[in-house]
């Protein structure tokens, strides 16, 4: 797959405010208030890695498909395929429910 | 500490990485001071504090190479380019051996990267619950202490 035909979909996310590909050598593209943030790429990419390494009991495979990281007014949806990590920062729009 | 290599025997065989590159430049063959050599009939130290010393300096000037008395090593281009050709070759033949490490390769969570980021987001109930069952656990494990029954020292009491 071309980057240009992963990040388009990319794009089309919903609420996305940007977003980052990562490879083993580095980043492959960024956007939106991800673009030329190395520094985001690097964490998020140490968080994967670390996250990839939990085990579920008595299963082999990484026990995830997606890892958030939510902040409150944002959240960063993280997976991996392909070799390649994709990191998109969206709106949150998940907050407490208001009871009227 | 291994065999001086003599180079008397008419460099025939094939040099060895183990081979000290610096020949010993003073095989012993009197021992320093013109003093007495140990006879080879006594294998227990010697008590006396000045044939302590002897056979100490002794086995010192054994083991110490004088780099500054050997002669300089000459070694020409090509026979450092074929040691550098020879050890790439043993590096490279025991590097395939070695297994390859495994931790350094991203597992694939998902053959579809779009999918799985624009989902929803993760519903604000489940992120409340897992919080207080963080906090839970991380209460209990702070209150993980020694109950301390008994003295770890004592004394021996000798009746």
């Amino acid at each position: 797959m071309t980057t240009a035909a992963l990040t388009a979909g990319l794009e089309r996310i919903p609420d996305q405010v940007g977003y980052l590909v990562i490879s083993e050598d580095g980043v492959l593209a960024s956007a939106g208030e991800l673009e030329n943030d190395e520094h985001t790429a690097g964490v998020m990419m140490q968080m994967a890695r670390t996250a990839c390494r939990f085990r579920l009991s008595g299963s082999t495979d990484a026990p995830f498909k997606r890892m958030s990281v939510i902040l409150e007014d944002f959240v960063y949806v993280v997976t991996i395929s392909g070799q390649k990590v994709f990191v998109v920062k969206r709106q949150n729009n998940q907050h407490e429910p208001v009871n009227v | 500490m291994g065999c001086c290599y003599s180079g008397e025997d008419g460099n025939s065989r094939e040099p060895e990485e183990t081979d000290p590159l610096i020949p010993h430049p003073n095989p012993v063959s009197k021992p320093p001071n013109g003093t007495e050599w140990p006879t080879p009939g006594v294998p227990s130290p010697p008590t006396d504090g000045q044939a302590l010393l002897t056979s100490i300096l002794t086995k010192t000037a054994q083991n110490i190479i004088d780099v500054s008395a050997a002669d300089s090593v000459v070694m020409e281009q090509h026979e450092i380019m074929d040691k550098a050709r020879q050890y790439s070759t043993k590096l490279a033949m025991l590097s395939t051996s070695l297994p390859q490490k495994k931790a350094l390769t991203l597992p694939s969570l998902t053959s579809q990267p779009h999918q799985v980021l624009a989902s929803d987001l993760v519903p604000y109930s489940d992120v409340q619950q897992v919080s207080k069952i963080a906090a839970y656990a991380y209460s209990a494990i702070s209150q993980i202490k020694v109950d301390a029954k008994e003295e770890l020292v004592v004394q021996f009491a000798i009746p």
